[in-house]
């Protein structure tokens, strides 16, 4: 592998009759850098991976992996790729070590390399389980690690992780992206979808997707500071109850995109002064606080 | 009463809905039924008729030749004549033919002579290899020999006495007549167990038994609306069985409708009970599969009566098949398609079959768990 | 006002502690939170309150209206939504809605105004016929929350209504919990999301069935000195 694009998309489009799943995107994923996808549940994530990986064709545009196309011949691909789909990969009623061997076993790996493989990845993900555990006995997130394992195994340049921390306790999340960003520092590309916005932060460059187009692209950063160049304004209520009352007053001149939070509210200040002017008038209702915009926001801003 | 009258039917709609939305259980339900009745029916049908007997007439007389003339006329036996005893023994030997009869001398002198001392006498000798088989001859050959009690007045006896009560009421000895209404009984029970035992199952794994036990909804208001759909669907194939048996198959319906329409509603109220409670003890769709085909295929064939006579089992075993529905309802499903039996000779059946019924609608609302407590 | 006392419940999932002496107080007016990592005992919790398990010991008492009432007795003002899927994927929206009527012996019109009140509400008037199957992660949540809802109750319990749900549905399904809140009702709801905990009015850290904090939650944040709300867990 030697270019410095591993993937390159041009224009794609995938449809399924007169459904557009993916509309015309484009875009690069640079040798190992973390490329995060992120949308709504059904903007197209999944779609465009499975394209990628060769098993849907484009209706229209066209998917580079490392330089080939992958609608002619993705046979000399499969191996460099792993892909873990969004759905339980494993089976549950077999141990850890009979999925690891049947996984290694479909990519021809010789069976002392899958032992010696085995091992190396259970210290990878710190497996407390014995590696002949049922699956089925296995906590969620320790399932979804074991899950990586068996995408691990043989070595991919490319992991496609299709929304891994889906149902998984925030801690286990925290856990596993430090594991991705692991694999990353030795030099593997990871392309992970997720609709956890507040996981974005992990990558290096994000794509926002939605509808099957895409609406963003960057580092999470840029995309924060190009959309909300000024902090967001919280407002603390001595008395919930003033809430609803104060929502409904609340000049669009000064605020936008206002949403309850906790007990008060939470919105974008649009004109300073003005808010300067509003928040002395109203200083024994609510007390103010500044909060960073995030994703989330740049999210819903840009695709509503 | 209103309050449980509308729960109930709430749950029995909605019941009702994934049943006519699944076409997998809609197909189950109901084209198993027709399939089975017509393997069965036919199959057995086909087996065995034209059944290929040696005859060896050592008596050649008027009566010997009028008794060889009724058995080959029901088209059941195809007889070959043989000369030397020799010849029939190899036939026999080589597998050639399934039976061997043998009309002994003085047959018609016997007959015609009348003394009970000294019998017209018959010898016959069947394959045992094929056991179903020749039980099948034996008990035609004790029809037959019946029916020429009749005709010569007097008796050429057998040493089948025993079965002889058996097909009183099937005197054209057929089959299917013995074999539909007790198919009815295994089909219905089969079904019913297993349609009903995975919805409850079905409830706990799509997680909306928790949402249904926290609204005011009463356990055995889920259970009555989980029954009602089935029973619909049961009975509609009780019936059609019926119909089948008679117009299909020409089996006569002897006995009362009325007396039979209540045996079902009471046969299939237990059967389905039961489904629910395999459902409601195993909480998993698999284990409650598993469950049902158990239950349900083993008795039905098993201790019911239908392959094995219950009087010919041991003492144990014939104990055993009390407790299943499938034995009671089996017994009355023949007797009043066969003989015109009253309610007070089937009183019995009726009543065990009715215990059965209720301690199944009792357990199932008892053991329905009213939380989620694991 | 609608209050929920919880009062030393101790609570084992078949042999491991769920809940070891938890107490506290869910109050009306602003959404109470319950929030701590999964295992932390907020499932259970959620369901002694909904009259799906019983405590081991401990009590769970209801207020309402200025009556008192226990569990059993508050069950008919409590609507209570699991976390696991539990609609049936082959009905149609309106016919949970028929079903749930049923279930709460709703007469016509009162069906009729509170149904078309919910689907205006959550903006799934369009989706009448569509099955739950066929609903994306938040639409589905909405179906539940309204099939719940029709029996209008005083005490609204959510099993993590916005796991699964992607940032524009879990918005919205906020500012629909908060109208309810809004609206008098008692809302309880947990989250495994510690950027939620922000978004209730009060919040209970739950940690290994203990209660660990209470209490608005930017007060949880200064009372512990914490730069991000989820490091309450390591202190």
């Amino acid at each position: 592998m030697s270019s410095k694009e591993i993937i390159r998309v041009e224009n794609l489009t995938v449809a399924f009759g007169s459904f557009k799943a993916v509309d015309g995107i484009s875009f690069d994923v640079k040798r190992g850098e973390i490329f995060g996808f992120l949308g709504a549940n059904g903007a197209g994530k999944t779609t465009t991976i499975r394209t990628i990986c060769g098993l849907l064709n484009p209706s229209s545009g066209k998917v580079f992996v490392d330089g080939k196309d992958v609608s002619s011949d993705t046979t000399a691909l499969k191996p460099h790729i792993g892909y873990m789909s969004q759905k339980f990969t494993l089976y549950k009623d077999l141990t850890i070590k009979e999925n690891m061997e049947f996984a290694g076993a479909l990519y021809n790996m010789k069976a002392a390399d899958i032992k010696k493989k085995i091992k190396v990845l259970a210290d990878f993900i710190k497996l407390e389980f014995d590696e002949n555990s049922i699956v089925a006995d296995l906590p969620g997130g320790v399932k979804q690690m074991v899950s990586l394992c068996a995408t691990l195994l043989h070595e991919p340049d490319l992991v496609f992780l299709d929304e891994p921390t889906a149902g998984v306790s925030p801690q286990t999340r925290a856990d596993f992206w430090g594991l991705i960003k692991d694999l990353s520092g030795r030099g593997t590309t990871v392309f992970v979808t997720t609709h956890y916005m507040d996981e974005a932060s992990y990558c290096g460059r994000i794509v926002l997707m939605s509808a099957g187009k895409i609406v963003a692209v960057g580092t999470p950063e840029e995309l924060v500071e190009n959309n909300f160049p000024k902090p967001f304004a919280e407002l603390v209520f001595k008395d919930a109850r003033a809430v609803e009352k104060i929502k409904t007053e609340i000049n669009a001149s000064v605020f936008a995109r206002a949403e309850n939070y906790g007990a008060g509210l939470r919105a974008e200040i649009i004109d300073n002064g003005r808010f300067k002017i509003f928040s002395a008038d109203n200083k024994n209702i609510f007390e103010i606080k500044t909060s960073a915009p995030t994703l989330e926001d740049v999210f819903l801003k840009l695709v509503s | 009463m209103k309050q449980f009258l509308t729960n109930v039917y709430a749950v029995a709609l909605k019941e009702y809905k994934h049943i006519v939305r699944d076409p997998f259980t809609l197909a189950v339900a109901l084209v198993m039924p027709l399939v089975f009745v017509f393997c069965f029916g036919f199959i057995i049908d086909l087996d065995y008729k034209h059944i290929k007997i040696t005859v060896r007439d050592n008596d050649q007389s008027a009566e010997s030749r009028r008794f060889l003339y009724m058995l080959s006329a029901g088209g059941y036996f195809d007889l070959t004549p043989v000369h030397s005893p020799l010849a029939a023994d190899e036939d026999l030997y080589k597998n050639k033919f399934p039976g061997l009869m043998i009309i002994q001398k003085n047959f018609g002198k016997n007959i015609r002579a009348g003394d009970v001392q000294n019998p017209a006498r018959v010898q016959l000798m069947a394959d045992g290899a094929d056991n179903a088989r020749a039980g099948i001859i034996l008990n035609y050959m004790t029809a037959v020999s019946q029916e020429a009690e009749k005709i010569f007045g007097s008796s050429p006896r057998f040493n089948a006495d025993m079965v002889r009560t058996r097909f009183l009421f099937n005197p054209e000895l057929n089959n299917r007549w013995f074999i539909v209404p007790a198919l009815s009984t295994i089909i219905i029970a089969l079904l019913s167990i297993l349609l009903t035992a995975l919805t409850v199952a079905k409830e706990w794994e799509n997680g909306s038994m928790e949402l249904l036990l926290s609204t005011p909804v009463r356990p055995y208001e889920i259970v009555a609306g989980k029954l009602a759909p089935y029973f619909g669907l049961s009975f509609f194939n009780i019936l059609l069985i019926f119909i089948l048996a008679v117009l299909v198959f020409k089996i006569p319906f002897n006995g009362s409708f009325i007396l039979y329409l209540s045996a079902c509603v009471i046969f299939i109220i237990g059967a389905l009970a039961l489904g629910i409670l395999i459902s409601i003890i195993t909480r998993s769709q698999t284990a409650a599969i598993q469950f049902a085909f158990a239950i349900g295929m083993l008795p039905g064939f098993v201790f019911s009566g239908f392959i094995f006579p219950i009087e010919n089992m041991p003492a144990f075993f014939r104990g055993l098949t009390f407790i299943f529905p499938q034995r009671w309802f089996l017994t009355i499903s023949r007797s009043l398609f066969l003989s015109d039996a009253s309610f007070s000779a089937l009183a019995v059946p009726f009543i065990c079959l009715t215990i059965f019924s209720c301690v199944m609608v009792l357990l199932s609302v008892k053991k329905f768990k009213k939380d989620v407590e694991p | 006002m609608n209050n929920v006392t919880v009062t030393a419940v101790v609570k084992h999932m078949k042999k491991t502690p769920a809940l070891s002496g938890v107490s506290m107080t869910f109050g009306g007016g602003v959404i109470n939170g319950i929030v701590g990592p999964n295992g932390a005992g907020k499932t259970t919790l959620l369901r002694c309150m909904a009259n799906l398990l019983t405590p081991e010991s401990g009590t769970i008492a209801f207020e309402t209206g200025g009556q008192k009432l226990t569990p059993a007795q508050a069950k008919k003002f409590i609507a209570y939504f699991p976390q696991e899927p539990s609609l049936y994927p082959d009905l149609s929206c309106a016919e949970h809605m028929q079903f749930f009527r049923a279930l709460y012996s709703l007469n016509a019109a009162d069906f009729k105004k509170r149904s078309d009140g919910l689907f205006a509400a959550t903006g799934m008037g369009r989706f009448r016929a569509r099955k739950a199957g066929a609903l994306s992660g938040g639409m589905y949540k909405k179906l539940g929350l309204m099939c719940v809802l029709l029996n209008n109750p005083e005490f609204l319990f959510l099993d993590e209504p916005t796991i699964g749900v992607d940032p524009v549905s879990r918005r919205e399904l906020w500012e629909l919990i908060h109208r309810f809140s809004a609206g008098g009702m008692n809302v309880v709801m947990s989250t495994s999301y510690m950027d939620e905990a922000l978004r209730c009015g009060r919040v209970f850290v739950l940690n290994s069935g203990r209660l660990i904090a209470a209490g608005a939650p930017h007060k949880i944040m200064e009372d512990f000195k914490l730069k991000k709300f989820e490091d309450i867990f390591l202190k």
